[in-house]
């Protein structure tokens, strides 16, 4: 396909510039985002039980839920429940006060928290993906980046388009060191670009549609957009109390019942994942059962009904539901990888450290593109841009390991005096800023080398934390068919070796790598050498 | 570049907004019924406007061109609104 020189200079520089800008929180989205696929099976690795947790029962579930209604009067209006399960273990209650303040409640703490229980190392690796960790504005911030990934994207794909066919295959290794960079760089962009594109497009909705809702309500839903919203996306029609107390049906009569309807709208499999319970106590209190149903794209659908009775009010379910529902039940499944089975997850973890390989294969190329090749002193924006990328990327790394470690040794007894969540950030941040501040003060070369020693040695001591504190080593996980415990401990030690892999590629580099560049182990000396022939 | 950048922003904000208010108001069924594709749809809309802001030989060209589109865009949205023949 033939491009203009004009346009294909202008894509470039904008390739590289918003490359650049959003390129560190992008490889942080994407190493955090591809371990956040397995949010669930953290949950279980982090519990302090190892294989002994047991998924608690139905009944269980149903003491909380009228415990719940029973302590906290404001739950009646309006409550959230998951049912214990696979997803969930452990099962808990939710709801908000006069104030809007949510309150949580779990059988072991019924009285109440104020943060949802048991998920300190799942939520602080969820909260690097979608935020980095910054409260708040973090979230605006990512869909800002998401915004300008989907501009690099289209400026990517239209530089390339000219070669895009005969390169795809191409990996040139050899003398020509930013040539294999290139084509690397390309044949995962090129590969992996329907899943970069759906990734652009659905995180900037996640973060952004507050935001873009607002400002699209004047300009083309006449001011009506919020207060259509809520009809819109509810199941069923809110229906106002009626001011008769009548009991409420059982949690084992909604799930039996949201099983028989589903079977009826010729869904064979469909599994009650939570639920919302409005006006309990009331005759005319509704209960919406949202679960999932195999075999398609957006799994998770909803059915309402009468709360005393089980009455069918109205469904949400694959195969019969509006386009709303339909395309955000898509649009979520697709961006968290929860359609298909084991298989699609792990294609996502691939695809996820894929997309990590390239915004740093494009930090690489930036400062390969700008190396001065005759002599051995480098740009100072070079140099800075080689330690920013080995510090913030390989950085993250260590300190997502080392939040997974404190997280096992913080539910040791001696260490109980410290609060989890505070904790477990606490390591992960310092871990991450010494990082940044070790890249910052080593030659690029020997910071890189050093610091993936230091995530290999890190990632491959989870496993052991988790053996240690637990007893949950991975074999005897494995006999026990806890197969999301092995799976963790399995994947790490396979990290771990891929790190140590890396490591051993950049000392090579190191001892034999081209001497003018940033990435040279001692300029000095070079520089010296070069200056010697002088008369 | 950055004029360019502005013009893919501020009023190509404005012209994505409009091109997809035409499409989903002018789509069969009531307008509730497409909120979330049309919210989506934006993002992909804005992204490709955006994109192409950057073909125009100059920033002063872009600003014009969007300006004038978005202004047709949400004109004529408007107008068939107020007329009640889409919605």
């Amino acid at each position: 396909m033939k491009i203009s020189s004009n346009t294909l200079r202008t894509f470039t520089t904008l390739h590289t510039w918003v490359g650049l800008v959003a390129g560190f929180a992008l490889f942080v989205a994407f190493y955090a985002g591809a371990i956040t696929i397995f949010h669930h099976d953290l949950q279980a690795w982090q519990s302090p039980h190892g294989i002994h947790a047991t998924s608690q029962s139905l009944d269980d579930a149903q003491r909380l839920l009228d415990e719940t209604l029973a302590r906290h009067p404001e739950a009646r209006k309006h409550v959230g429940m998951v049912f214990p399960g696979d997803e969930y273990p452990i099962t808990a209650t939710y709801w908000s006060d006069a104030n809007g303040k949510w309150h949580y409640a779990t059988t072991d703490r019924p009285e109440g928290l104020d943060e949802m229980p048991g998920g300190a190392l799942s939520e602080l690796v969820n909260a690097l993906h979608y935020s980095l960790g910054i409260p708040v504005a973090g979230t605006y911030l990512m869909g800002i980046v998401s915004l300008l990934y989907g501009l690099a994207l289209i400026s990517g794909v239209v530089i390339h388009l000219p070669k895009l066919v005969e390169d795809l295959f191409a990996l040139r290794p050899g003398r020509n060191l930013k040539r294999m960079w290139q084509d690397a760089h390309n044949v995962i962009g090129v590969l992996s670009l329907p899943m970069h594109i759906m990734f652009a497009v659905t995180g900037a909705m996640l973060c952004l549609v507050m935001i873009a809702m607002l400002a699209l309500n004047p300009l083309i839903y006449r001011n009506q957009l919020m207060t259509a919203v809520g009809p819109a996306m509810d199941t069923a029609p809110v229906i106002a109390p009626a001011g008769r107390e009548q009991a409420i049906g059982s949690l084992a009569m909604w799930r039996e019942r949201s099983i028989a309807i589903a079977r009826e709208q010729g869904i064979e499999a469909f599994e009650p994942a939570y639920l919302k319970l409005a006006n309990a106590g009331d005759a005319n209190a509704t209960v919406e059962i949202t679960g999932e149903s195999s075999g398609a794209l957006g799994p998770l659908g909803s059915i309402a009904m009468n709360a005393n009775t089980g009455e069918k009010i109205a469904t949400q379910l694959p195969g019969g539901r509006d386009a709303n529902h339909a395309t955000l039940s898509s649009a979520y499944a697709l961006h968290f990888g929860e359609y298909g089975n084991a298989w699609v997850q792990w294609l996502y973890f691939v695809l996820g450290l894929g997309g990590a390989f390239l915004f740093y294969s494009g930090n690489l190329l930036w400062i390969e593109a700008r190396r001065k090749r005759r002599q051995a002193e480098q740009g100072r924006a070079q140099l800075w841009m080689a330690r920013a990328t080995v510090g913030v990327c390989i950085g993250v790394c260590v300190a997502i390991s080392v939040a997974f470690i404190a997280t096992q040794l913080l539910q040791l007894p001696a260490l109980s005096g410290i609060a989890l969540g505070f904790g477990v950030n606490v390591a992960c941040f310092t871990a991450w800023a010494l990082c940044a501040l070790w890249a910052a003060l080593r030659p690029p070369i020997r910071a890189a080398h050093e610091l993936l020693w230091a995530a290999s040695i890190t990632t491959a001591l989870i496993p052991f934390a988790h053996g240690i504190v637990t007893g949950a080593w991975w074999w005897t996980s494995a006999a026990a068919g806890h197969w999301a415990l092995f799976a963790i401990d399995a994947g790490a030690i396979a990290m771990a070796v891929g790190f140590a892999w890396l490591a051993r590629v950049t000392a090579r580099r190191m001892r034999s790598g081209e001497a003018n560049s940033v990435w040279a182990l001692a300029p000095v000396a070079v520089t010296a050498r070069v200056e010697a022939p002088q008369p | 570049m950055w004029a360019r950048a502005f013009a893919g922003i501020v009023p190509g904000f404005l012209l994505s907004a409009g091109l997809v208010g035409l499409f989903t108001w002018a789509l069969p069924g009531p307008w509730q019924g497409t909120i979330v594709a049309g919210v989506i749809a934006f993002f992909i809309v804005w992204m490709a406007v955006m994109a192409a802001s950057f073909q125009f030989a100059n920033g002063k060209r872009a600003w014009a061109w969007l300006s004038a589109l978005a202004a047709i865009s949400l004109g004529a949205l408007w107008l068939l609104q107020w007329l009640r023949w889409i919605g």
